[in-house]
């Protein structure tokens, strides 16, 4: 009896079972939801309300996946999180709503030269109009967590590992991990203001693909309105609340990326 | 519901999009590794693991606002569904791998062969998928008959009698009866 319940813990706790994924399987299956929205959406509300009211009834209502859905192209969109290739139109309306309306457009022109144009200056022939230096209204989300989140709701999500330490030398703001952040001050707490600083996991992405890894100059040219404050690029967001995209930086290349509310009463974050 | 659906349908039409796509984005990036390697235990091989995550994360990645908005765990959410999906409408086949590297033709790699060699690997694998589901169920998350029931929508007495029967049916095969 105990003999086959240890067998089978044993094989299921078994390294074989992993599985190696690959490099495009996050954008493959990001892709893959965007077509099956966009074909629920065409085909009209009455469907969604039936397909909800089996995300309602737990799980049991899954349907059969249509195989063209899985047979579909999967090449022809641009990967929305390969660092060379810049937005085109097609990404953009689903990756970004705020890029489709903030953001130079980028001509089918600029897509073929392998990188956006990084200045408006040689654009003189062009009728493009120079990049709004207009904040992005992006709320300020991360995962579960959003800035201004009060602790407990924070702690609710799951995301922090405690124990939390001070996060400034008056003990008010607590530091924490986060499941993806071991660094011990990746999210900060104010008891007055909540959330105060999210840190981004190392792999993350900001919807305008940049992160930890991609060039300050990279940065500068997904986000018009980036201005430089010592080795940081940061970027204003206009959300409500507002916050700031913090691009910490070795001078070339983005080590770190925050996100900090502008509102914000602790002296660390 | 049709509240529910409207609210959707606003956060999609509105500059919220972007922010879903990146958090469901960042939410397979993380959760895919064991979400593959629990498929593989479901599935009993990798290609049916890779096509059975890659089918539940899309269905769920197409409806990202309202499973949030559910307030349950959405990694808890995608595993009850892969168990559900394998058991009622996992029947096809297909060759090719979309989330896995696998090779197709040749040198099947070493560890994974000797996985295969398994008695007790193989022995699951001729399991009704629905007694499989039990046992991962129980083995490998480690739930309680009355979690795998609710799990399943099924009765606590389904539960008991099919995992009794693949209990049976895995020491007959292992010739441990």
């Amino acid at each position: 009896m105990d003999d086959l319940d240890d067998d089978l813990r044993r094989l299921f706790s078994d390294d074989r079972l992993e599985l190696h994924v690959t490099p495009d399987a996050t954008d493959s299956v990001v892709r893959g939801a965007a077509r099956r929205r966009r074909r629920r959406t065409a085909v009209a509300g009455a469907f969604g309300v039936v397909a909800l009211a089996g995300v309602g009834l737990g799980v049991t209502q899954l349907h059969l996946p249509n195989p063209e859905e899985l047979a579909g192209p999967l090449l022809p969109i641009a990967s929305s999180t390969t660092l060379t290739s810049p937005p085109s139109v097609t990404v953009s309306t689903f990756t970004s709503t705020a890029t489709v309306t903030v953001d130079p457009p980028v001509k089918t022109g600029d897509v073929s030269s392998g990188k956006p144009n990084p200045g408006n200056t040689n654009k003189a022939s062009s009728s493009n109009p120079p990049p709004p230096a207009t904040p992005e209204a992006q709320p300020g989300r991360y995962g579960s967590l959003a800035l201004g989140m009060p602790e407990a709701e924070a702690l609710a999500t799951g995301s922090l590992i405690e124990p939390s330490s001070p996060a400034d030398p008056e003990g008010r703001c607590k530091a924490y991990a986060t499941k993806s952040v071991p660094d011990t001050n990746a999210v900060i707490i104010s008891p007055v203001k909540g959330i105060v600083r999210i840190t981004l996991a190392s792999y993350a992405k900001t919807p305008k693909n940049v992160g930890a890894g991609s060039t300050v100059d990279a940065v500068k040219t997904a986000y018009a309105n980036a201005t430089q404050s010592g080795s940081n690029v940061v970027v204003p967001m206009a959300a409500t609340p507002k916050w700031s995209y913090i691009f910490e930086s070795d001078g070339a290349t983005v080590t770190t990326v925050r996100m900090r509310l502008a509102d914000n009463d602790c002296a660390t974050a | 519901m049709t509240a529910v659906l409207r609210l959707e349908l606003a956060a999609e039409s509105g500059g919220g999009r972007a922010e879903t796509v990146g958090d469901f984005a960042e939410f397979v990036r993380m959760s895919m590794p064991g979400l593959l390697r629990y498929g593989h235990a479901l599935t009993g091989n990798p290609h049916d693991a890779s096509d059975l995550v890659q089918s539940v994360l899309e269905k769920v990645g197409s409806r990202w606002v309202s499973v949030q908005r559910k307030g349950d765990d959405p990694l808890a959410y995608v595993r009850r569904a892969m168990a559900n999906t394998h058991i009622s409408i996992w029947r096809r086949r297909r060759r090719e791998s979309l989330v896995a590297e696998f090779p197709e033709t040749g040198a099947v790699p070493p560890e994974l062969s000797r996985l295969d060699n398994e008695p007790l690997w193989q022995a699951l694998r001729e399991l009704p998928p629905r007694q499989r589901a039990v046992i991962v169920l129980r083995y490998y998350e480690n739930l309680s008959e009355a979690e795998i029931a609710n799990a399943l929508g099924i009765s606590c007495g389904t539960v008991k009698s099919q995992s009794s029967k693949a209990m049976a049916s895995l020491r007959t095969r292992l010739g441990k009866d």
